[in-house]
């Protein structure tokens, strides 16, 4: 079965950058949780996802960041998202999360930032 | 341009979180056939990811293997989404739009969902009949009205 996101992972000094492509949703936001988690406990103290490539995401999937952002901080690391397509954007607006995360313009400023 | 011709399609879905990825392909395909907008499509996904999902998760909890239909028609530039379940009643309408979270800390998971669905569409109705719940969605994509009626 096609899951319809693909997660690829790269590293720019000490931040490890998770390249996601397509669509979070119901059918796969339990993968992307289990696979950010995964990252955090190997040891990860700074994660940017990037949504450079993501179409859209679904309620299930902001449920999946929340989850990935607690554990983050428990964990003592950072996460953060760039590069938002401005549709994507607005649904995190429309879910009223645009505060929830560490949400930054593009890829340089959040390697900056967490760099 | 002559108006797309009316397009009718139901998908049967089994009570399975991954079974929806046949709804999302439908979707897709009838966009790309009638030329739906990208973001009216994009946006058609969000709801019905959240609609279905909860079908899936509330309809039937005692689990067992169920199936339910999912009718989508488009026309006239607009679309017309029918769910129709034979699980326990449930309305999707009376979950209550998120509460603003407290100074500093994150808003709750639930909720969220809904309070999106009402704002990606035009109308959302839920009526329970003959033992089945039913969810109808419409949503407009601005395509230019059609010509030929009037005298113009």
């Amino acid at each position: 079965m096609a899951s319809g996101l693909t997660m690829t992972e790269s590293h720019s000094g000490d931040v490890c950058i998770v390249s996601l492509t397509g669509r979070i949703d119901s059918s796969n936001a339990a993968d992307f949780t289990t696979h950010v988690n995964g990252l955090i406990s190997s040891g990860e103290k700074s994660i940017l996802l990037d949504f450079a490539n993501v179409l859209y995401l679904t309620s299930a999937a902001f449920r999946a960041l929340l989850v990935a952002t607690d554990e983050a901080e428990r964990k003592a690391a950072r996460l953060a998202l760039c590069s938002l397509a401005s549709q994507v954007r607005e649904l995190f607006e429309m879910g009223g999360l645009l505060d929830a995360f560490t949400i930054l313009p593009s890829r340089d400023e959040a390697l900056a930032r967490l760099g | 341009m002559s108006p797309a011709p009316e397009q009718t399609v139901t998908v049967t879905v089994r009570n399975e979180i991954t079974d929806l990825a046949s709804v999302t392909e439908a979707v897709d395909r009838i966009g790309a056939e009638a030329e739906i907008p990208g973001k009216t499509v994009m946006q058609l996904q969000v709801v019905l990811d959240e609609v279905l999902s909860n079908v899936i998760k509330y309809a039937w909890p005692d689990g067992g293997n169920h199936e339910f239909y999912v009718r989508i028609n488009v026309r006239n530039g607009g679309i017309e989404i029918t769910i129709t379940d034979d699980g326990r009643p449930f309305n999707p309408l009376e979950q209550p739009a998120p509460a603003p979270p407290a100074a500093g800390r994150r808003p709750l998971p639930g909720g969220v969902g809904i309070h999106m669905v009402r704002q990606l569409v035009d109308s959302i109705e839920y009526v329970r009949f003959d033992g089945r719940n039913q969810v109808t969605l419409t949503k407009s994509y601005g395509l230019e009205p059609p010509l030929r009626r009037g005298g113009e």
